[in-house]
């Protein structure tokens, strides 16, 4: 690149002498001038002030050479500013005062009238950019008891502090009997202690013989989501945003790492998931946590769909995976 | 002239000409002489040589309990097929249809939901006769067989013993139907196939079907119906006993009408006129203020209503029950509600093949539900209501077509076609309600829904008289109508919920049928009073 030469150089203005002086018709200078407080804006005190800045510049240029005395300019803007220091904190007095009445009277209208102060807004602070949080439409989700869906149990327990899954189950009748593993399952997810300070979103989780693990929202716009991983990833958006992932700029990473889950579920042979989790593997690296040093999604992910896959033993996992392992289980707790 | 002549030609020799042709009209005659007595000698020998099977066959005589029969062994028609290459049996069946052709005759013999041909043949032990006499027999006649069971290498497609056919012996015809029957049971039996434009189109109108119940019900379809209500009553009785229940039995002529007085068939007392129960909720709840604790009363409802709708009966067998409960109506609720599911898994499990029967006459959607049952709240249904776009108000009642489009979006969401929508709003329900302590708006009450059409409205009662007679007076209702009704919470009773269902409605529901008079053996609806 170059460098562009300066447009306007730098000049003095030299005022013609054939010109007089205007006097100053703006009412809040002259105030200004005579020294007297007024309920003026504080932005048309500081262009007065600057109007004022300006003449005494002027009047004090008219007195000094062509070059702009910054020092003395300065100087002059502080005695200024310091005069009117005074005035523009009794003006800020009275407009907070005037603040507090309206609130007082406002008060006691809404007393008058009987209305609750209280507003549905959860007290609780959240790091959501001050966002409004409403309990979010509940879910509901259809899965075999064949496949059960880990990752519901791991992100209860994941967030016990931080957000509630409030899961309630049935059995459809397509389903005869559930089995003991998936009873086991409902017994563990009822164990979880439920903070009523928290946001929730209800689950609905429906034992039904079906082929895949579906979620569905909304009845009206019927848009089923297929595969647990899926239904992951659409919890973790709407849940804590320290599990918000979309943001950040790990976002490819944990994804990939879901992907990769996604395709260990549909591995049939004891070969191809070895081979699903050596691809595992290379992606932990040296992290602490898929996708850093925080527990995140994909962790949930990775986690859930190693215990629905028992073929995969301990002998079959790389050294840094057992290890891994031991961590997440301290906060998903299966 | 012309006579002379011919009298001369017939006196004197004939000619050459006319004597040919009398030999040939003699030979001609001479002829069919000969053909009619071997014909005759033919038919006499059949007649007389035949008779071999003459003691095999016929019109048995009226059964009037003269012989107990009792080495004969008669074995079901759906047994039969174990009995194949055993020996004779004896059945009892009717005919179904019977076609004979020439030495064969092939009779369909019917058994309620089951059929199996049957066939005889001209031979050592059947006689021409026996076969004539088989194609004669009218339908729906009811007949005795004795005949030896043989498997068959093709299936037989239209009958429901496919292996196997019956090589008749003897057959006897215990009581003869009417020839001319005014419906034939194949049109009842028919499915209602729309796509199958070249198929048979001859259907039985509902109205000649009611007006001859009794053939009517004798299609497989029909039976396999009545045989599912029964199994929806006896589940109702044995899961209800097992929980404790009692079973009562409510007068149905009673002094005064209960729920207003528009509904009701009045009857003429002696010298006086009395009520036909509308339901029989004042006496439930008088049998637990009596420490009955639960009880449920399987009865007759009678609700004079003028609506000639699909769903609507002015006579029907209500299923209905109350419980008291110690603190919360939901210990009632979800004994309603697990009672439900359990009749539902009773059906599907036990009752599979009258399900079968009934999808091939009527297209059946396997019924489907959630177990422990849905339960949403009235405000949560409106919401999802209002979501798709609908507009009802808070307190508002559901109208039947929200109530269908409500089942529809419950359906799409949890796939089930039974659910609860609990806390209803109290200005829509009857003053005998308990409102809800936390919420003015709302009662402590609750509607289950089958396929999206209401079947029960149930809720807690309130126990205590005063505050009865004050949500009566709330009402605007006459509290000295009621002051029997009133009387009965004087002498301490315990709190307690409960809630009535119609059976007919109930099995309608389950089967996705189209209307009420298919579940009803002998419905009665305004305009219909017979059989």
């Amino acid at each position: 690149m170059y460098e562009l030469k300066t447009l306007l150089p730098q000049f003095d203005i030299k005022l013609p002498t054939c010109m007089y002086h205007l006097k100053n018709v703006s009412l809040a200078a002259d105030s200004l001038a005579s020294g007297s407080s007024t309920s003026a804006s504080t932005s048309a005190s500081t262009s007065s002030c600057k109007l004022e800045a300006n003449r005494i510049d002027r009047t004090g240029r008219n007195a000094a050479t062509c070059a702009l005395d910054l020092d003395s300019l300065g100087r002059q803007i502080q005695r200024l500013l310091k005069d009117d220091t005074a005035s523009v904190a009794a003006r800020q007095e009275k407009v907070l005062k005037q603040l507090e009445d309206l609130k007082a009277q406002l008060g006691q209208i809404r007393a008058g009238l009987g209305v609750c102060g209280k507003t549905f807004q959860h007290t609780t602070a959240f790091q959501n950019g001050g966002l409004k949080e409403v309990p979010l439409q509940d879910v509901v989700i259809n899965g075999h008891p064949n496949f059960i869906p880990y990752a519901l149990l791991a992100l209860k327990n994941a967030w016990r502090d931080l957000y509630t899954i409030d899961v309630k189950t049935f059995t459809h009748s397509t389903m005869a009997d559930i089995g003991p593993a998936a009873r086991e399952f409902e017994a563990n997810l009822a164990k979880v202690p439920v903070n009523p300070a928290l946001p929730k979103i209800s689950v609905t989780l429906i034992w039904k013989n079906c082929e895949h693990t579906e979620m569905i929202s909304s009845p009206t716009m019927y848009v089923p989501i297929y595969g647990e991983v899926n239904i992951i990833r659409y919890l973790g958006r709407v849940g804590p945003a320290q599990y918000r992932y979309e943001g950040s700029p790990l976002c490819n990473e944990i994804d990939l790492v879901l992907d990769i889950c996604y395709q260990l579920l549909r591995c049939n042979t004891h070969k191809t998931q070895v081979a699903m989790v050596r691809l595992l593997d290379k992606r932990l690296q040296k992290q602490q946590y898929f996708g850093g040093a925080q527990m995140s999604v994909a962790d949930i992910g990775v986690y859930s769909s190693l215990i629905r896959m028992p073929a995969v033993t301990e002998k079959d996992l790389t050294p840094a995976l057992v290890a891994w392992r031991k961590r997440a289980k301290l906060v998903v707790q299966i | 002239m012309v006579e002379e002549k011919e009298n001369v030609a017939n006196g004197e020799q004939v000619s050459k000409k006319g004597a040919k042709k009398l030999a040939k009209a003699a030979k001609k005659a001479e002829q069919k002489a000969e053909n009619a007595s071997a014909a005759a000698a033919n038919n006499a020998g059949g007649d007389s040589a035949e008779d071999h099977a003459a003691g095999r066959y016929g019109l048995s005589e009226m059964i009037q309990s003269k012989d107990k029969r009792s080495e004969r062994n008669f074995v079901p028609v759906s047994e039969l097929s174990g009995q194949v290459g055993k020996g004779l049996v004896w059945v009892r069946g009717r005919v179904h249809t019977s076609r004979a052709k020439g030495k064969q005759c092939f009779l369909i013999l019917r058994q309620q939901s089951s059929t199996v041909q049957c066939i005889l043949a001209v031979g050592d032990v059947i006689s021409k006769q026996m076969v004539k006499f088989a194609g004669n027999i009218p339908k729906e006649s009811i007949i005795d067989i004795q005949a030896k069971p043989v498997a068959v290498s093709s299936k037989i497609e239209s009958c429901t013993e496919q292996s196997l056919e019956l090589s008749v012996e003897q057959i006897f015809v215990i009581s003869q139907a009417k020839a001319q029957l005014p419906l034939q049971i194949e049109d009842a039996s028919r499915p209602e196939n729309a796509e199958d434009a070249e198929g048979l189109n001859i259907r039985v109108n509902q109205d000649t079907r009611l007006d001859n119940r009794v053939l009517d019900l004798r299609t497989p379809a029909n039976q396999a119906i009545f045989r599912l209500e029964a199994g929806v009553c006896r589940l109702f009785r044995d899961i209800l006993t097992e929980q404790g229940f009692t079973e009562i039995h409510t007068p149905k002529i009673i002094s005064a009408a209960s729920e207003g007085g528009a509904n009701v068939f009045t009857v003429s007392y002696f010298k006086d006129s009395a009520y036909l129960a509308q339901s029989p909720q004042l006496y439930k709840q008088m049998a637990i203020a009596a420490d009955f604790d639960k009880v449920y009363t399987v009865g007759a409802v009678f609700r004079a209503e003028d609506s000639n709708t699909h769903r609507h009966l002015t006579e029907f067998v209500g299923l209905d029950l109350e419980m008291a409960f110690k603190y919360h109506y939901h210990e009632v609720l979800h004994t309603i509600g697990n009672t439900f599911t359990s009749i539902f898994k009773g059906l599907r499990d036990n009752y599979a093949k009258e399900i079968e029967s009934v999808s091939q006459q009527y297209k059946v959607d396997a019924f489907k539900f959630l177990e422990p049952p849905l339960i949403l709240q009235f405000a949560d249904g409106v919401a999802m209501l209002r979501e798709a776009g609908v507009e009802t108000g808070d307190e508002e009642d559901l109208s039947t077509p929200n109530e269908k489009l409500l089942g529809r979006l419950v359906k799409a969401k949890y796939d089930t076609d039974f659910y609860i929508l609990d806390k209803f709003p109290l200005a829509i329900r009857p003053f005998y309600t308990m409102p809800d302590p936390n919420n003015p708006v709302y009662s402590n009450s609750y509607d289950m829904f089958m396929r999206g059409e209401e079947i029960m409205s149930g809720a807690q009662r309130i126990h205590d008289p005063e505050y009865l007679i004050e949500r009566a007076k709330h009402h605007g209702i006459d509290t000295s109508k009621i002051a029997a009704y009133i009387e009965s919470f004087r002498y301490g009773c315990p709190p307690h919920a409960g809630g009535g269902i119609g059976m007919e409605r109930v099995v309608m529901l389950y089967l996705g049928l189209d209307n009420i008079r298919k579940t009803s053996m002998f419905p009665r609806d305004p305009k219909r009073l017979t059989p």
